[in-house]
């Protein structure tokens, strides 16, 4: 029992035990450990009454005009499955499993650790679902819940044909199922059509102090802080299961007045943490084992990481030989990010890593002796690619469209380009054109920058 | 009538085909079929602001008389969609079990540009006293695959709504869609009726300019009638009087010139401050990075580079341009490129 991280060990056996997150259907509060226990009932009431039905309709002796007509009956989907969606690790899987162990029955779980393409999923869930064991006629088995979490981590090649399967499987389950995701996500669009929606907040701040006090207590940890606690909570806005997992970090720690370090070490994502791995990167990476050490021990977000480096990147690097060499390496890493984000080849990863960080570093032959202290810069320009418009922009296009007929895109680079010289170079023109235009202070500024 | 409209641009908009600077012959032949009340799907093609647009609405407007507002209708082919438009085409795509017919409970599997900025307006019956509606498509060589999907469109609504598909760049438009046009090619003014016109506004503005500013105007707007009313606009607030070197003056401030100074700084091998500029012209003009790829490749050709350096850097552009369709950030792509062109000129 002592080698089991936190998290499982304190898992809860029973709704009983544990916080229920708040949930809502379509907009409305509801309790979600009652919804769930109703849906389970009312499912498998509903597949005795079916399967009597169907039972009588195979035996009943009839002509093929009469089969057509009677169709062996199917449960509706959205009596058949359910969709938990929120944020990780506010206890969604849990309460699936407090419930099974309330009315004793057994989980058969599918995660994104799995492959899920169809034939995988047909494999371990379709037969179990279909049918009932040969054993179950014998011995009255437990029932079965079908819990498959993480559906937002169904992706598109490798787990091809995951989504009609779980179609599928829904329309022919003999046992109720469970899903788990995080976020929206456009390919499950499908499934969201067919089934319940339960959308689960995180947990208020004062019921998660409730939970973890009782862990401390347990595992008779004393030195932490109030102030300490809130920290960890703050920063994990809400995610009970990465505060636990903090907290036997720190636990683990030496345990003295050095907390508040031991805290910032867990969560690097802040901005001065970026800051000092910038520098490091720049200054002190002198070979590539030395800039993937450095990017790995850290958790900053690459999605952030490699726009930080390209901004900083004129700071640190002065030669243009230099930089040459080192935007190759970062727009050739861009490059694989972009077919790893729309193909989903995470297996390119670790070539985007290297790139970016060492590739740009060690881009830098000539290290000035005394490189001083530069300052470094937040990725200021974000390219979002698409077309898009600011507040004040997007309203003063509005006003213009209405006086001429024109798209928005005329507007902004023909238009506005010469409204923009022409109030520049006369005061006059400014007003004169923000009487025609019926202008407001904030979209005079668009005029004016 | 009487609000003094304080753009040129706008106030000496043409309101019928008859006031349209030049191009007599193209006026003529539209106004042929304005009388026989007839035509196929039409394809405009020419240079950029040269008035495609305006000439197709003053038409449309000539052939539907007082049924315009109704009957007609305009639709940008590069603006995006928004979100909610993007929701709208979700929706729409399925067609509920409620309804009557083989689609019921299906999916359309139309583009969602399409279904939200075509479907509606062609599928509706015309409204009054005219042959069919007429659908206005800009751009059109932007929509690519989306193409594909008016060949049936032009066929089925054919009967109800002819279209007149307006581009600048004839190769992009698939062959299905210029076999079943008849194609309108429109060029820029001619210099006398360019002159015609400017000379108008010259004395209707109690402005000053000699011939040869004038045929100056004419040749850096390349006929553009909007871009040298703009310019003239610019230049009247020095003075009544225009000479060619306020003309050049006030030419340095439009967009043309900024990626011209772009490239300038590039050769000179500043990196930081291209960056800089860079950065201002893509937020200041919400350009795509294909767009600025564009103009620089344009710009390589105007200034004075030898054989060899316009090559390479064409080369460079190419693989930029390249690399930018796969990428996400397309700062990276363009500081790359700006990278390239500074170490290039260095080492030249």
């Amino acid at each position: 029992m002592k080698n089991l991280p936190w998290v499982e060990k304190y898992r809860p056996k029973s709704i009983r035990e544990m916080a229920i997150p708040q949930a809502k259907v379509s907009g409305h509060i509801v309790a979600l450990d009652e919804e769930l226990r109703t849906f389970i009932k009312n499912f498998f009431r509903e597949t005795q009454k079916i399967n009597e039905e169907n039972k009588k309709i195979k035996s009943f002796n009839r002509t093929v005009e009469d089969k057509k007509q009677k169709k062996q009956l199917k449960i509706p989907s959205e009596k058949a499955a359910v969709l938990l969606e929120g944020p990780p690790g506010i206890g969604k899987t849990s309460i699936v499993y407090a419930l099974a162990n309330d009315m004793n029955m057994e989980v058969i779980e599918t995660n994104a650790s799995d492959t899920r393409t169809r034939d995988a999923l047909e494999l371990k869930l379709k037969e179990t679902v279909k049918s009932r064991g040969i054993m179950d006629f014998i011995v009255q088995s437990k029932d079965k819940l079908i819990l498959i979490d993480e559906v937002d981590g169904i992706y598109g090649v490798t787990d091809r044909g995951a989504v009609p399967a779980i179609l599928d499987l829904i329309k022919d389950t003999q046992f109720p199922i469970i899903m788990c995701s995080n976020e929206y996500k456009r390919t499950l669009q499908p499934i969201y059509n067919k089934v319940r929606k339960f959308e689960v907040k995180p947990l208020s701040k004062d019921e998660i102090l409730k939970i973890i006090r009782v862990i401390l207590k347990k595992e008779m940890v004393e030195n932490l802080k109030l102030e300490d606690l809130n920290y960890i909570i703050d920063k994990n806005n809400g995610d009970l299961r990465g505060i636990i997992n903090d907290l036997q970090g720190i636990s683990q720690g030496e345990l003295n007045e050095h907390n508040r370090e031991l805290i910032t070490q867990l969560h690097r994502d802040s901005t001065e943490e970026i800051f000092s791995l910038i520098r490091e990167l720049f200054q002190d990476a002198k070979s590539l084992q030395e800039a993937r050490r450095i990017t790995d021990k850290s958790d900053v977000d690459y999605n952030f990481l490699y726009k930080w480096i390209s901004e900083n990147l004129p700071t640190f690097i002065k030669k243009n030989k230099e930089i040459e060499q080192a935007y190759e390496n970062l727009s050739v890493a861009d490059q694989i990010f972009g077919r790893i984000r729309k193909n989903q080849y995470w297996s390119l990863l670790p070539y985007f890593y290297d790139l970016f960080s060492g590739g740009v570093v060690l881009a830098r032959k000539y290290h000035p002796e005394n490189g001083g202290f530069r300052r470094i810069t937040f990725p200021r320009f974000t390219s979002t690619g698409l077309f898009s418009l600011s507040v004040a922009e997007q309203s003063f296009v509005e006003k213009v469209k209405a006086r001429y007929n024109i798209s928005e895109i005329e507007v902004i680079q023909k238009l506005l380009p010469f409204l923009r010289s022409l109030s520049s170079k006369s005061r006059k023109h400014l007003k004169i054109i923000s009487d025609w235009f019926d202008l407001d202070a904030k979209e005079k500024k668009v005029l004016k920058s | 009538m009487s609000e003094i409209i304080p753009i040129w641009r706008l106030k000496y908009l043409p309101h019928n085909l008859e006031e349209i600077c030049g191009r007599k012959d193209l006026i003529q032949r539209l106004l042929k079929i304005v009388k026989a009340k007839n035509f196929p799907h039409l394809l405009f093609v020419g240079p950029d602001g040269i008035g495609k647009t305006t000439i197709a609405t003053l038409f449309s407007k000539a052939f539907l008389g007082k049924y315009y507002i109704s009957n007609f209708q305009k639709v940008f082919a590069d603006v995006p969609l928004t979100s909610e438009e993007m929701k709208q085409a979700r929706s729409d795509a399925y067609v509920s079990t409620n309804k009557i017919g083989s689609l019921a409970g299906k999916k359309i599997t139309t583009p969602a540009f399409i279904q939200v900025k075509i479907k509606p307006f062609i599928e509706l019956k015309a409204l009054g006293d005219v042959p069919f509606k007429i659908l206005v498509v800009k751009n059109f060589e932007v929509l690519a695959s989306n193409q594909q999907a008016f060949r049936r469109l032009m066929e089925i609504y054919g009967s109800n709504c002819r279209m007149i598909l307006i581009t600048t760049k004839i190769s992009a438009i698939i062959d299905p869609i210029i076999s079943r046009c008849q194609i309108f090619l429109i060029s820029p003014p001619a210099y006398e009726d360019f002159r015609k016109e400017i000379n108008l506004i010259l004395k209707n503005e109690e402005i000053v300019m000699e011939e040869n500013t004038l045929k100056l105007l004419y040749k850096i707007t390349n006929g553009r009638m909007a871009d040298a009313i703009d310019l003239l606009q610019l230049s009247s607030i020095s003075g009544e009087k225009i000479d060619s070197s306020i003309l050049y003056e006030n030419l340095m401030v439009s967009q043309g010139n900024l990626v011209k100074n772009l490239l300038l700084l590039c050769l000179k091998g500043d990196f930081p401050k291209a960056r800089e500029l860079s950065r201002k012209i893509q937020s200041n003009y919400k350009y795509s990075s294909q767009e600025v790829f564009n103009f620089l490749l344009d710009e390589i050709f105007k200034l004075p580079l030898s054989r060899y350096a316009r090559y390479n850097i064409t080369t460079l552009i190419a693989n930029a341009d390249v690399r930018a369709v796969d990428g996400l950030d397309t700062d990276i792509q363009i500081s790359n490129l700006l990278a390239k062109i500074c170490y290039f000129a260095e080492v030249l």
